[in-house]
């Protein structure tokens, strides 16, 4: 094993000359840390197999790549020149001329420079260039479409169509870094660990998640009340078989039990599902009699009632088809599904038949015969779970999953986009047949070739499109469940992250959304696949694991022809022998192909076989060969002997007790067998197999926790997530990265403490934190509740420091009054003539921070609203400034110049670098290794810590209360083992399941302590930095690896008394970016009510927020209903009377309306000389203030100003627009 | 700053009353390390290997920060 596991001797050393040699000279022939190349595999292997020089092992086939595979499924097209009506000029048939086209062939270049680009001494693009230049990673693709007519072949008729630029996979077949040494990838600009195993897309690194799904050509019984959902006499059985064709892409077939005793075949076609009677499948697939399906499902098992009744069942009921014959069934099937097919039009009905079949039922068999049979057993299966002699298999189990690789996907999508293209171009043919002006002539190749160029084949956009946002647009749906979501970026935070990115395997966004948890739980099976720990909490907690360290997914085809001939000769019966007795036989299967039936024993016997061979490698059995032997068992697991060769499966390697030798596993055979963790777990008789290391379940992350035994499991969980999250080294080719935003830990440290693969993964290559001096004490109070206090001093020396880098773009393309065509753009970088650029008084102050160039100085410190660069607008030949945005002052640390690709153009894109140095501050976050996180409370003077008898400080003061609860006793044993570490001067191991009970980690790391003078538990008196007096107890003191998390104050910290306010309700908005404010809610309000802080109360909620006055009516309560009299000359009224109004000249509206109409009524009874009013008030107009007129509070004048907020205002006219008057009372 | 500020007159030379704008800067190349000197509105390739992605030269001027 190169990664030390095997218990060879290690030093305790850190390696620090070694590692410096591997920096300053990398390795000129191969890379320093082989295994980050193997764990990447998987990615880069199932992309290479989509090629024809794949370099992988041919297994069965003849070594072709999936490209030719898919291309092969996909067949021809055909196109007629004739109407279909016989009679006419269109020959015999009424067709006329038949011509077939197909794709010949397809390739993909490596990434290349254009060929209009004559002056570049290096033609190939290299990764770090998309990088830098923030475009793609691409390849040109194209493919050979050839066409006949008539059948009549001829070397003339093809054309090669150029399929655009295809992203590339980093570090693959077609990349050109594939298989370089260290040393050139340094010359290349990249790491010198770089593995690939992603894509780069407009600069970013993204790469396709794993994906778990069903396990290919295997039978799963499955019991859903939601079948029975899906029709009339539909139940809840069902079986289920994903198939997978040799281009790697999959068909679902279920098989559904009816309540009448048959079963419905379902399947789905372009999105759309079809049920077929599975008498029509068996009999059209052999033409069988029905006493031999009755034979063959029944196999000698004529005592079994249940089975008899339904098999008779199934056959009664299949005779109202009145179909006796295999070539009728094909028939029937052919005339329905012809619509459905679009298959060329001169197919018989029989052969379309036989065309659904092939394509659509159990597609991982090739022979109608091996169909029948996997029927048969699917049928049998079905009977089975009906009648509970098996059970119903967990689909959310690993034993029933397999991975979908990034390159399968990958080379799915790009067969799916050519069938689409093929099928246009048959269209667009048939279109204009139909249409005929002019009558089109099949033998014109120009005709030809100008519609295959009509036609859209740029499927590298589409890839690129798939890439940049893992959106699949698919008119088949791929037998996915689900459309999004298949990409991520590949985040270069720290390099644990980075690494994580390409061992994560996702469940599907499918069960994301389910609101059942029963998906997200952890099984026995996942043991040595996926982590039990590295999962993340929350929303996303048991549906995004991450493969086991060990946990290798199988790339490689496997040959295993000779397997079934191996088999038989070692007692196997074979498949077509007839009468076989079922009860007494199970059914041997390899890769979801009925292989032959063996009696139990035999079973039994040829899996031990089987075993013993490929671990030894005799009979050529391969070392991958999965041999699930399920024994017979009362309503277990449908027995059987199935074995695996497929690729996409997980598997991991144990020792194989039997024979001391390497084996292979994988996760349906784990469930039979008997694993030992350590050698002295082995139980003589029941064990059959060891793990290579204990450890081995856990991921990568999980493994570098440090003691993470000692540790209760969720702080476990907890580092894997921290440790994700901290600020550590991302790259040691920051120079040449271009990410949006990188963060960078100035002083990584080594740490004392650290497991042995530490140095397996180079971690030490990217440092992720710094080893403190921590003591357990409760000291001034600023510890408390999490918080930690920092040795002042100790952050003067650098401790947590970190920068940020953040990119800005400056893309003049995206510029107003940027001229949309490509040939001469209207903006330029420079400074114009209106800027003064010679010193002095009266130079421009861009000057300070701009070249001549319009672009800004290295080293150049932007605090917000400075410039960052300057264009020139050719319109107007004014300068106009792009304006660096952002709170923090930013130091300019690398402009990058941008050409076009062909590098023709004049400059128009700008990279720049900025530069942002984040020193610890009060309210930063750290960690240590164990899930013990904390915030910065305090710098501390290092005058006022406590020191020791030696007169040590610790860097780094933690509350006790940190553990009791928390129960991380890892931490605590690291503490010691730092401390001894720092002292001897050794690295120590911190792995695992090292200790037991009578060798424990206290006394181990106690003894050395002692050795080196210490306390043996590791705790010293110490003396208050203050008064400098001996504290009553001994303080814990050691060394711990401390983690400067990302999450940082800066970015945070919100605060606002006034700002920005929503225009309509006026109140504050919210958000960070736009200085708004935190929501102070309903619950927060309670408090406050609670606490009768009515002055705080009425500051949130009203003065800080929508505090307004308003006019209310004492009379009638309105809110809205002012209106204003002009007052400098008093108003009269058209009646002549004064209008009563207050003093500013306001006045109630509907009042006022009310009172003038009561007025007019009095006016009106007056004429009528009926009911004679009082004598009017005021017949004479004055030229005063109404406000001086006594007695003028008349209706409609009396109003108030109240303190509202501007919300209820709004509420009351939105109420009013309803019809609801809202009336207040004043008092 | 009312200089009449018109820039479209410049095709390729260089000419023109005021020569400011047409600066000609140097840049360091992403690839080979070689140092072009580019004037604006030129392309941008490198003399020496064609590549297409440049450099800016650290300032010569001092650049001084208050270290705290």
């Amino acid at each position: 094993m190169p990664d030390g596991s095997a218990g060879a001797r290690r030093e305790p050393t850190f390696d620090t000359l070694k590692r410096e040699e591997n920096f300053r000279n990398p390795s000129k022939t191969g890379s320093a840390y082989p295994i980050l190349n193997e764990f990447v595999i998987p990615h880069l292997e199932s992309f290479n197999a989509l090629f024809d020089d794949s370099g992988l092992p041919k297994g069965d086939g003849d070594g072709r790549g999936l490209l030719s595979l898919g291309i092969k499924d996909i067949g021809e097209r055909v196109v007629f020149d004739g109407n279909g009506q016989i009679g006419t000029e269109s020959g015999q048939s009424g067709w006329g001329n038949r011509m077939s086209i197909w794709i010949e062939e397809v390739s993909i270049s490596a990434p290349r420079v254009q060929d209009k680009d004559t002056w570049s001494t290096e033609r190939r693009v290299y990764p770090a260039e998309a990088r830098e230049r923030l475009t793609s990673y691409r390849g040109r693709m194209q493919a050979k479409i050839c066409w006949k007519i008539n059948n009549k072949e001829h070397p003339d008729q093809c054309v090669m169509r150029d399929c655009g630029l295809v992203p590339i996979m980093v570090r693959s077949t077609r990349c050109n870094l594939r298989a370089l040494p260290a040393a050139d990838l340094v010359r290349r600009h990249e790491e010198p660990e770089e593995f690939g195993g992603y894509f780069i897309i407009n600069g970013n690194e993204r790469l396709i998640r794993y994906l778990i799904l069903p396990r290919r050509n295997h039978v799963i019984s499955l019991i859903r009340p939601s079948f029975a959902n899906r029709g009339p006499s539909y139940t809840q059985y069902a079986v289920q078989i994903r198939c997978v064709r040799p281009d790697q892409t999959a068909v679902t077939n279920s098989l559904h039990y009816l309540s009448n005793g048959s079963a419905m075949l379902r399947f789905s076609w372009r999105k759309q599902e079809y049920v077929i009677p599975i008498m029509l499948i068996l009999k059209a697939l052999i033409g069988t009699s029905d006493k031999e399906i009755f034979e063959y499902v029944m196999m000698q098992d004529y005592d079994n009632t249940f089975l008899t009744d339904r098999v008779e069942l199934l056959l009664r009921s299949f005779k109202m088809y009145s179909l006796y014959t295999g070539d009728q069934c094909l028939e029937y099937l052919g005339d329905k599904f012809r619509v459905v097919l679009n298959m060329p039009e001169d197919w018989t009905n029989q052969a379309l038949g036989a065309w659904l079949i092939e394509k659509m039922v159990l597609v991982h068999l090739e022979s109608a015969r091996d169909k029948f049979r996997m029927l048969v057993f699917m049928l049998r299966k079905l009977y089975a779970i009906v009648s509970s002699s098996c059970c119903a298999d967990n689909p959310d189990s690993p034993q029933h999953q397999e991975v979908l690789l990034p390159g399968f996907l990958y080379g799915m999508i790009i067969k799916e986009r050519l069938e689409e293209a093929l099928n246009q171009v048959r269209n667009s043919i048939a279109m204009d047949v139909r249409r005929a002006e002019p009558p089109v002539d099949f033998l014109d190749k120009r005709y030809i070739a100008k519609i295959i160029h009509k036609v859209n084949w740029d499927i590298g956009a589409k890839m690129s499109n798939f890439l940049a946002t893992g959106n699949l647009i698919s008119p088949t749906g791929l037998d996915l469940q689900q459309a999004s979501g298949f990409t991520i970026v590949a985040e270069k935070l720290n390099w644990q992250r980075y690494i994580s990115h390409f061992r994560c395997i996702h469940r599907g966004a499918f069960f994301a959304e389910l609101k059942t948890t029963t998906v997200r739980k952890l099984l026995p099976e996942a043991w040595g696949f996926l982590c039990p720990v590295h999962t993340p909490d929350g929303s996303p907690c048991g549906l995004l694991n991450h493969l086991s360290r060990t946990c290798r997914i199988v790339t490689s085809p496997l040959a295993t022809v000779h397997i079934p001939a191996l088999l038989a000769n070692h007692g196997m019966t074979q498949a077509f022998t007839s009468h076989v007795d079922g009860t007494r036989n199970l059914c041997v299967q390899l890769d979801g192909r009925v292989i032959g039936w063996a009696r139990p024993a035999v079973a039994q016997q040829l899996a031990n076989s089987l075993r013993i061979w490929k671990t030894e490698g005799k009979h050529k059995v391969p070392l991958d060969l999965e041999i699930g032997f399920v024994p017979e068992s009362k309503g277990g697991q449908y027995p059987g002997l199935y074995l695996f060769a497929t690729r996409a499966r997980m598997m991991r390697p144990v020792k194989y007790l039997a024979n001391g030798k390497d084996d292979s596993i994988g996760p349906f055979e784990q469930v039979y067998m008997n694993i030992a963790i350590k050698p002295d777990e082995i139980e003589d008789g029941v064990s059959t197999h060891v793990e290579h290391a204990p450890t081995n379940f856990l991921s990568i992350l999980a493994n570098l926790t440090p003691f993470s035994d000692f540790n209760q499991s969720p702080r476990n969980i907890y580092q894997c997530q921290m440790g994700k999250q901290t600020m550590g080294t991302p790259s040691t080719a920051l120079r040449h990265r271009t990410d949006n935003k990188l963060y960078r830990l100035q002083t990584g440290q080594s740490p004392v403490v650290r497991p042995r693969l530490h140095n397996t993964y180079a971690m030490d290559s990217y440092p992720n934190g710094t080893n403190a001096i921590v003591a357990v004490i409760s000291y001034t109070g600023y510890d408390m509740e999490d918080a930690m206090i920092l040795n002042k001093s100790a952050h003067e020396r650098g401790f947590g420091y970190g920068t940020v880098y953040k990119s800005q773009i400056v893309d003049l393309k995206d510029m107003r009054g940027a001229s949309k065509s490509t040939t001469a753009p209207a903006l330029h970088f420079g400074l114009s003539y209106d800027i003064r650029t010679e010193e002095g008084d009266k130079q421009h102050s861009c000057c300070q921070f701009l070249d001549k160039d319009g672009l800004p100085r290295i080293g150049a410190k932007l605090s917000a609203s400075d410039p960052l660069a300057a264009y020139v607008d050719d319109t107007t030949g004014r300068t106009k400034f792009v304006k660096y945005k952002g709170d923090e002052e930013a130091i300019v640390d690398e402009v990058r110049l941008l050409a076009g690709d062909a590098g023709d153009t004049e400059l128009q894109k700008l990279h720049v670098t900025l530069r942002i140095t984040r020193s610890p501050v009060i309210g930063d976050k750290f960690s240590s290794r164990h899930g013990q996180k904390g915030i910065c409370s305090q710098k501390w003077p290092a005058i006022d810590m406590p020191f020791t008898e030696s007169g040590m400080q610790p860097d780094v003061i933690i509350n006790p209360h940190a553990f009791p609860s928390r129960m991380t006793i890892g931490m605590l044993v690291e503490s010691m083992a730092g401390k001894a570490g720092a002292m001897h001067g050794l690295a120590q191991d911190a792995t695992p399941f090292q200790f037991s009970e009578e060798d424990t980690a206290i006394a181990y790391f106690g003894e050395q302590l002692l050795a080196a003078g210490y306390n043996y538990y590791g705790n010293e008196p110490m003396y208050s930095g203050i008064t400098g007096q001996e504290f009553a107890a001994d303080i814990y003191i050691g060394v711990v690896y401390y983690q400067r998390l990302r999450h940082m104050v800066l970015d945070k910290f919100q605060v606002r008394t006034t700002g920005p306010v929503d225009p309509v309700t006026r109140q504050p908005v919210k958000g960070r970016k736009r200085a708004g404010g935190i929501r102070f809610g309903e619950m927060e309000r309670d408090a406050l009510i609670a606490h009768g802080t009515s002055f705080l109360l009425q500051d949130r909620l009203m003065n800080c927020s929508d505090y307004s006055t308003a006019w209310v009516c004492r009379t009638c309560g309105s809110l809205i209903s002012l209106g204003y009299d002009d007052i400098s000359l008093g108003q009269v009224s058209p009646s002549g009377s004064i209008q009563p109004t207050g003093p500013g000249g306001e006045y109630c509206r509907v009042c006022r309306s009310a009172a003038e109409e009561e007025d007019e009524r009095a006016r009106q009874t007056m004429a009528t000389g009926q009911n004679p009013a009082q004598s009017p008030r005021a017949e004479v107009a004055v030229a005063l203030p109404a406000s001086n007129v006594l007695g003028s509070s008349l209706k409609g004048g009396d109003l108030d100003v109240v303190a509202v907020p501007y919300v209820f205002r709004y509420l009351c006219a939105e109420l009013a627009a309803m019809g609801i008057a809202v009336s207040l009372e004043v008092r | 700053m009312n200089q009449p500020g018109s820039s479209n007159t410049y095709g390729g030379g260089g000419g023109g009353f005021m020569p400011q704008p047409r600066q000609e800067m140097e840049y360091i190349c992403a690839d080979c390390g070689a140092k072009n000197e580019i004037k604006s509105r030129e392309p941008i390739r490198c003399r020496e290997c064609g590549h297409r992605i440049m450099y800016k030269k650290r300032t010569k001027r001092m650049v001084q920060f208050e270290a705290r």
